[in-house]
């Protein structure tokens, strides 16, 4: 047996008694094509691995609990990919989210209400606020704090809302663009008495940046 | 349930208003292809990118069940989006050393992400790659073939893939055929 097809029988082994096996040991006993070699046979094992059992005592701890979490929270909410993507981006900027808040709120011009930015910013990662109400100023500063562009987090923000086109809740149904604060009974109010906002509140720039686009 | 199916009822879920009865399917999902999703992306990335790669990949494959577009065998689409998505993080280095050099031409990093790569890959990997195939078209025999599948890169013994090819299949058998298609490829390869 070739020291490639030893190393490859051994991963596979490590990898049936542990999924979470690392191959990178195994590619650092070769060198040049012999480590590419085996590296393309380890990737086309992984490729049709067959799904793991479900363990409910390991998937707490599992950083798969995190994204299954985020993306639970994507598929339920108004905002696309967004409570998947943006707690990453935000981890990945190295910046905690009253940090990430401070600036957003100071490239949009509104620290003096850093809470209300903060309110919005935090329904964006739990996929409270619809995406397609949050205006390209938002993005644009967003993406220049998290290292991406507007339009990519535009397109993360486009899943379709729960119940399919025109249903209660999609962006079409709940962002009409308003000039004056929503009162009444209607949908808009709905979102607001959820988010414990006062209702007699005043429309203001930082409710168009997020809600008005 | 089967993946198919854990979608569908997902699928249900969300459209009945009923979000809180995604998440043990969707647990179940992403548990079940997340070691499997990061190993791969370890071949390829270094070891910090390798986790967000994979997450990014299962949230934009599983999402995309959901947004109208068909989406075949789960595991495959998993794996396909996952080869987009290593392929989009070389493409936003590539360009930042372009746009290092023509600031100009700076676009942003990321607008890759959800964008289909011309090339899934380039250079040695994918080179390793297209040899890999190429080996694996040349054997003779669908039996040959299928001792691959089953031996090399499924998770049997040599000899409980000659049992389950059967028609006189042995275990020597199983290991010559994969013997020669190591050799191949590292032909192919060198």
């Amino acid at each position: 047996m070739t020291d490639l097809e030893r190393l490859l029988s051994e991963y596979k082994q490590a990898h049936r008694a542990s999924p979470d096996a690392d191959p990178a040991p195994y590619l650092a006993q070769l060198a040049g094509a012999e480590r590419e070699a085996l590296s393309q046979l380890i990737d086309a094992y992984l490729a049709r691995a067959p799904r793991r059992d479900f363990d409910p005592a390991a998937f707490p701890a599992s950083p798969a609990a995190s994204a299954a979490e985020g993306l639970q929270r994507s598929l339920a909410g108004t905002g696309g990919l967004w409570p998947a993507l943006l707690p990453r981006l935000r981890t990945q900027a190295r910046l905690r989210r009253s940090e990430l808040v401070s600036e957003l709120a100071a490239r949009l011009g509104a620290q003096s209400r850093q809470e209300k930015v903060a309110r919005y910013y935090h329904e964006m990662e739990q996929g409270l606020l619809p995406a397609a109400g949050v205006s390209d100023a938002v993005l644009d500063a967003l993406g220049r704090i998290v290292g991406w562009s507007s339009d990519a987090l535009r397109r993360a923000g486009e899943l379709p809302a729960p119940g399919g086109p025109g249903a209660a809740g999609s962006p079409g149904a709940v962002f009409t663009r308003t000039a004056t604060p929503p009162r009444g009974g209607g949908a808009e109010s709905r979102d607001t008495a959820q988010r414990g906002e006062p209702a007699e509140e005043e429309w203001d720039e930082v409710d168009r940046l997020f809600r008005g686009r | 349930m089967s993946d198919e199916e854990l979608v569908a009822y997902m699928r249900a879920a969300r459209e009945a208003g009923r979000p809180e009865a995604m998440k043990a399917p969707l647990a179940i999902l992403v548990f079940g292809y997340w070691d499997s999703l990061v190993a791969r992306a370890r071949l390829r990335l270094p070891p910090a990118e390798a986790e967000d790669v994979a997450g990014e990949a299962v949230a934009s494959a599983i999402a995309s069940a959901f947004d109208g577009r068909s989406v075949g065998e789960l595991r495959s689409w998993l794996h396909t989006i996952l080869m987009r998505r290593i392929a989009d993080y070389y493409e936003v280095r590539k360009r930042r050393v372009q746009t290092t050099e023509l600031a100009s031409e700076h676009q942003g990093d990321e607008d890759v992400w959800r964008r289909e790569p011309a090339e899934p890959f380039e250079g040695d990997a994918l080179f390793a790659s297209e040899s890999l195939a190429l080996a694996y078209r040349e054997l003779e025999r669908d039996s040959h073939r299928r001792a691959i599948d089953l031996y090399v890169f499924g998770p049997l013994s040599a000899a409980d893939a000659a049992a389950s090819l059967g028609g006189g299949m042995t275990e020597a058998n199983v290991h010559q055929i994969a013997s020669r298609f190591q050799r191949r490829f590292k032909e192919l390869l060198a």
